[in-house]
Protein backbone atom coordinates (compact mmCIF):
# COMPACT_ATOMS: atom_id res chain seq x y z
CA UNK A 1 0.00 0.00 0.00
CA UNK A 2 0.91 3.60 -0.57
CA UNK A 3 1.79 5.38 2.81
CA UNK A 4 2.12 9.20 3.24
CA UNK A 5 4.66 10.10 5.40
CA UNK A 6 4.88 13.49 7.61
CA UNK A 7 7.74 14.55 7.63
CA UNK A 8 7.64 13.61 3.85
CA UNK A 9 11.42 13.27 3.59
CA UNK A 10 11.81 11.70 7.35
CA UNK A 11 14.65 9.13 6.83
CA UNK A 12 13.44 6.85 9.81
CA UNK A 13 9.62 6.66 8.35
CA UNK A 14 11.06 5.94 4.99
CA UNK A 15 12.97 3.23 5.96
CA UNK A 16 10.89 1.89 8.41
CA UNK A 17 8.11 1.82 5.44
CA UNK A 18 9.92 -0.46 3.42
CA UNK A 19 11.08 -2.31 5.56
CA UNK A 20 7.89 -3.69 6.94
CA UNK A 21 6.77 -4.10 2.71
CA UNK A 22 4.91 -1.11 2.15
CA UNK A 23 5.80 1.96 -0.42
CA UNK A 24 6.58 5.28 0.99
CA UNK A 25 5.15 8.43 -0.79
CA UNK A 26 7.76 10.97 -0.01
CA UNK A 27 9.00 14.21 -0.82
CA UNK A 28 11.88 12.93 -2.40
CA UNK A 29 10.50 11.07 -4.84
CA UNK A 30 8.21 13.84 -5.86
CA UNK A 31 11.17 16.34 -6.20
CA UNK A 32 13.28 13.71 -8.37
CA UNK A 33 11.07 14.58 -11.54
CA UNK A 34 11.52 18.32 -10.97
CA UNK A 35 15.10 18.63 -10.17
CA UNK A 36 16.15 16.49 -13.30
CA UNK A 37 14.17 18.29 -15.78
CA UNK A 38 15.67 21.23 -17.44
CA UNK A 39 12.68 23.17 -16.91
CA UNK A 40 13.33 24.55 -13.51
CA UNK A 41 16.66 26.48 -13.42
CA UNK A 42 17.03 26.70 -9.32
CA UNK A 43 14.81 24.05 -8.22
CA UNK A 44 13.18 23.27 -5.57
CA UNK A 45 13.01 27.20 -4.93
CA UNK A 46 11.41 27.88 -8.10
CA UNK A 47 7.74 26.21 -9.21
CA UNK A 48 6.50 26.34 -13.18
CA UNK A 49 3.49 27.55 -13.53
CA UNK A 50 1.55 24.66 -14.02
CA UNK A 51 2.48 23.48 -10.08
CA UNK A 52 0.89 26.98 -9.50
CA UNK A 53 -2.04 25.87 -10.83
CA UNK A 54 -2.05 22.56 -9.28
CA UNK A 55 -1.29 24.25 -5.93
CA UNK A 56 -4.73 26.06 -6.39
CA UNK A 57 -6.62 22.74 -6.08
CA UNK A 58 -5.36 22.27 -2.79
CA UNK A 59 -4.76 25.46 -1.15
CA UNK A 60 -6.61 28.93 -1.15
CA UNK A 61 -5.43 32.21 -3.58
CA UNK A 62 -4.96 33.66 -0.19
CA UNK A 63 -2.58 31.15 1.07
CA UNK A 64 1.31 32.30 0.94
CA UNK A 65 2.56 31.11 -2.21
CA UNK A 66 5.40 29.16 -0.65
CA UNK A 67 2.99 26.78 0.97
CA UNK A 68 0.31 26.67 -2.26
CA UNK A 69 4.29 25.92 -3.93
CA UNK A 70 5.27 23.04 -1.40
CA UNK A 71 1.37 21.98 -1.63
CA UNK A 72 1.87 21.23 -5.53
CA UNK A 73 4.25 18.62 -4.38
CA UNK A 74 2.56 17.39 -1.61
CA UNK A 75 -0.78 17.22 -2.90
CA UNK A 76 -0.65 14.45 -5.50
CA UNK A 77 0.50 12.53 -2.75
CA UNK A 78 -2.19 13.15 -0.78
CA UNK A 79 -4.05 12.00 -3.38
CA UNK A 80 -2.26 8.84 -3.49
CA UNK A 81 -2.16 7.74 -0.25
CA UNK A 82 -3.81 4.90 1.00
CA UNK A 83 -2.49 5.60 4.75
CA UNK A 84 -0.58 7.58 6.34
CA UNK A 85 2.11 8.17 9.15
CA UNK A 86 2.85 11.31 10.97
CA UNK A 87 5.96 12.02 13.05
CA UNK A 88 5.01 14.85 15.31
CA UNK A 89 7.18 17.14 17.93
CA UNK A 90 10.08 17.39 15.50
CA UNK A 91 13.07 19.97 16.80
CA UNK A 92 12.39 23.00 14.94
CA UNK A 93 15.31 22.91 12.72
CA UNK A 94 13.40 20.82 10.69
CA UNK A 95 12.24 23.72 8.37
CA UNK A 96 11.13 27.13 8.42
CA UNK A 97 7.51 28.59 9.21
CA UNK A 98 6.23 27.82 6.03
CA UNK A 99 7.68 24.30 6.07
CA UNK A 100 5.04 23.86 9.55
CA UNK A 101 2.03 25.84 8.16
CA UNK A 102 2.88 23.47 5.27
CA UNK A 103 2.84 20.23 7.16
CA UNK A 104 -0.23 21.41 9.03
CA UNK A 105 -2.47 22.10 6.09
CA UNK A 106 -1.35 18.53 4.51
CA UNK A 107 -1.81 16.55 7.62
CA UNK A 108 -5.98 18.06 7.41
CA UNK A 109 -5.96 17.16 3.83
CA UNK A 110 -5.08 13.67 4.59
CA UNK A 111 -7.45 13.49 7.77
CA UNK A 112 -10.13 14.62 5.16
CA UNK A 113 -9.16 11.55 3.17
CA UNK A 114 -10.50 9.49 5.78
CA UNK A 115 -7.37 7.45 5.56
CA UNK A 116 -5.92 5.63 7.73
CA UNK A 117 -3.57 7.35 10.63
CA UNK A 118 -0.97 6.51 12.76
CA UNK A 119 0.02 9.36 14.78
CA UNK A 120 3.47 9.04 16.69
CA UNK A 121 6.39 11.32 18.34
CA UNK A 122 9.65 11.24 17.69
CA UNK A 123 11.36 9.50 19.56
CA UNK A 124 13.61 11.03 22.99
CA UNK A 125 14.66 7.77 24.37
CA UNK A 126 15.08 4.25 24.02
CA UNK A 127 11.54 3.14 25.65
CA UNK A 128 9.93 5.64 23.34
CA UNK A 129 11.69 4.08 20.15
CA UNK A 130 10.46 0.26 21.00
CA UNK A 131 7.07 1.56 21.20
CA UNK A 132 7.28 3.96 18.18
CA UNK A 133 8.60 0.59 16.13
CA UNK A 134 6.19 -1.53 17.56
CA UNK A 135 3.20 0.85 16.89
CA UNK A 136 4.27 1.72 13.20
CA UNK A 137 4.85 -2.45 12.67
CA UNK A 138 1.32 -3.29 14.08
CA UNK A 139 0.22 -0.51 12.01
CA UNK A 140 1.95 -1.67 8.57
CA UNK A 141 0.97 -4.83 9.23
CA UNK A 142 -2.72 -4.14 10.02
CA UNK A 143 -3.31 -2.73 6.38
CA UNK A 144 -2.65 -5.77 4.75
CA UNK B 1 17.66 12.35 -16.44
CA UNK B 2 16.92 8.92 -17.38
CA UNK B 3 13.72 7.98 -14.79
CA UNK B 4 14.87 4.41 -14.11
CA UNK B 5 17.99 6.22 -12.67
CA UNK B 6 17.76 6.23 -8.55
CA UNK B 7 19.38 7.49 -6.29
CA UNK B 8 19.44 6.18 -2.34
CA UNK B 9 21.56 7.38 0.52
CA UNK B 10 22.37 4.57 2.97
CA UNK B 11 22.85 5.49 6.49
CA UNK B 12 25.08 3.75 9.19
CA UNK B 13 23.43 4.11 12.58
CA UNK B 14 26.19 5.88 14.95
CA UNK B 15 26.16 2.03 17.27
CA UNK B 16 27.36 0.09 13.87
CA UNK B 17 31.24 -0.97 13.53
CA UNK B 18 30.71 -0.66 9.66
CA UNK B 19 32.57 2.94 7.86
CA UNK B 20 31.51 4.26 4.74
CA UNK B 21 34.83 2.71 3.28
CA UNK B 22 33.94 -0.27 3.52
CA UNK B 23 30.82 -0.17 2.16
CA UNK B 24 31.94 1.41 -0.71
CA UNK B 25 34.40 -1.21 -1.34
CA UNK B 26 31.96 -4.00 -0.66
CA UNK B 27 29.55 -2.22 -3.47
CA UNK B 28 32.68 -2.09 -5.71
CA UNK B 29 33.02 -5.51 -5.08
CA UNK B 30 29.76 -6.75 -6.01
CA UNK B 31 29.91 -5.84 -9.48
CA UNK B 32 26.30 -4.10 -9.89
CA UNK B 33 26.13 -1.56 -12.31
CA UNK B 34 25.64 0.95 -9.58
CA UNK B 35 27.67 4.18 -8.95
CA UNK B 36 28.95 4.83 -5.15
CA UNK B 37 29.95 8.10 -3.22
CA UNK B 38 31.43 7.66 0.45
CA UNK B 39 29.74 10.44 2.39
CA UNK B 40 30.37 11.56 6.34
CA UNK B 41 26.87 8.78 7.19
CA UNK B 42 27.50 6.71 4.68
CA UNK B 43 27.66 6.39 1.07
CA UNK B 44 25.11 7.26 -1.95
CA UNK B 45 24.27 4.84 -4.14
CA UNK B 46 23.34 5.89 -8.22
CA UNK B 47 22.25 3.58 -10.83
CA UNK B 48 19.12 1.61 -12.60
CA UNK B 49 16.16 1.13 -9.78
CA UNK B 50 16.85 -2.79 -9.79
CA UNK B 51 20.31 -2.43 -9.93
CA UNK B 52 20.28 -0.12 -6.50
CA UNK B 53 17.58 -2.31 -4.98
CA UNK B 54 19.80 -5.63 -4.83
CA UNK B 55 22.99 -3.56 -4.30
CA UNK B 56 20.82 -2.15 -1.10
CA UNK B 57 19.63 -5.53 -0.07
CA UNK B 58 23.13 -6.87 0.07
CA UNK B 59 24.45 -3.83 1.94
CA UNK B 60 21.76 -4.37 4.20
CA UNK B 61 22.76 -7.68 5.37
CA UNK B 62 25.61 -6.33 6.58
CA UNK B 63 24.06 -5.20 9.83
CA UNK B 64 20.55 -5.33 8.96
CA UNK B 65 19.07 -2.94 11.87
CA UNK B 66 21.97 -0.46 11.87
CA UNK B 67 21.39 0.84 7.93
CA UNK B 68 19.16 2.43 6.74
CA UNK B 69 18.16 3.79 3.53
CA UNK B 70 15.85 6.61 1.76
CA UNK B 71 15.73 7.90 -2.05
CA UNK B 72 17.40 11.08 -2.67
CA UNK B 73 15.96 13.81 -4.69
CA UNK B 74 18.85 14.71 -6.23
CA UNK B 75 21.43 12.98 -8.01
CA UNK B 76 25.01 11.88 -7.34
CA UNK B 77 27.42 15.23 -7.67
CA UNK B 78 25.12 17.38 -8.72
CA UNK B 79 26.53 20.80 -8.29
CA UNK B 80 23.50 22.24 -6.69
CA UNK B 81 24.06 20.19 -3.97
CA UNK B 82 27.57 18.75 -3.97
CA UNK B 83 29.76 19.93 -1.28
CA UNK B 84 32.46 19.70 -3.56
CA UNK B 85 30.91 22.63 -5.58
CA UNK B 86 29.99 24.80 -2.56
CA UNK B 87 26.26 23.44 -3.40
CA UNK B 88 23.71 23.95 -0.13
CA UNK B 89 22.77 21.24 2.17
CA UNK B 90 19.44 22.33 3.39
CA UNK B 91 17.98 19.80 4.94
CA UNK B 92 21.18 18.77 7.10
CA UNK B 93 19.80 19.54 10.45
CA UNK B 94 16.64 17.22 9.44
CA UNK B 95 19.36 14.31 8.33
CA UNK B 96 21.72 14.75 11.56
CA UNK B 97 18.72 14.60 13.96
CA UNK B 98 17.53 11.74 12.37
CA UNK B 99 21.10 9.76 12.03
CA UNK B 100 21.48 10.30 15.96
CA UNK B 101 18.32 8.90 16.47
CA UNK B 102 18.80 5.58 14.62
CA UNK B 103 20.90 3.93 17.71
CA UNK B 104 17.09 4.40 19.23
CA UNK B 105 15.28 2.88 16.40
CA UNK B 106 17.66 0.26 16.32
CA UNK B 107 16.49 -0.90 19.58
CA UNK B 108 13.27 -0.59 18.34
CA UNK B 109 14.01 -3.25 15.67
CA UNK B 110 15.68 -5.50 17.94
CA UNK B 111 12.06 -5.66 20.35
CA UNK B 112 10.33 -6.13 17.21
CA UNK B 113 12.38 -9.11 16.17
CA UNK B 114 12.23 -10.87 19.46
CA UNK B 115 8.57 -10.42 19.11
CA UNK B 116 8.56 -8.70 22.56
CA UNK B 117 5.15 -6.39 23.80
CA UNK B 118 7.18 -3.10 24.69
CA UNK B 119 5.93 -1.28 27.54
CA UNK B 120 3.76 1.94 26.83
CA UNK B 121 6.35 4.52 28.02
CA UNK B 122 5.61 7.43 30.08
CA UNK B 123 3.90 10.76 28.46
CA UNK B 124 6.29 13.21 28.26
CA UNK B 125 4.84 16.66 30.21
CA UNK B 126 5.58 20.13 30.15
CA UNK B 127 8.09 21.15 33.29
CA UNK B 128 5.84 22.58 35.93
CA UNK B 129 5.49 26.25 36.52
CA UNK B 130 7.07 26.07 39.78
CA UNK B 131 10.06 24.03 38.93
CA UNK B 132 10.33 26.60 36.04
CA UNK B 133 10.51 29.76 38.71
CA UNK B 134 13.09 27.33 40.72
CA UNK B 135 15.19 27.30 37.50
CA UNK B 136 14.99 30.99 36.84
CA UNK B 137 15.61 31.83 40.75
CA UNK B 138 19.25 29.24 40.60
CA UNK B 139 20.12 30.91 37.05
CA UNK B 140 19.27 34.80 38.12
CA UNK B 141 18.71 35.27 42.02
Amino acid sequence: MKIFIMPPNSLILFDLVERFGHEPLSLMKALRDRVTSNEIEAPPLNVTVEDVKKGLKYAGIEVPSGIRGRLAIYGPLIDEAEAAIFMEDAPYSFGCVGCQRTNELAKLLVRKRKVPILSLDYPANEEEAKDMVYKVKEFLEGLK
Amino acid sequence: MDSNIETRLVFIAPTSDLTPDRIARFVHNLGNDVSVKETCYGVVLQGPKEAVKRTLDEVRKMDPNRIYSKIRAFPMGDIRRCRAHHGSRPGFAQLEKEWKDLCLVEQGLICVEKGEIPPTPKKRQKIPVNDLKKLIDEVSP
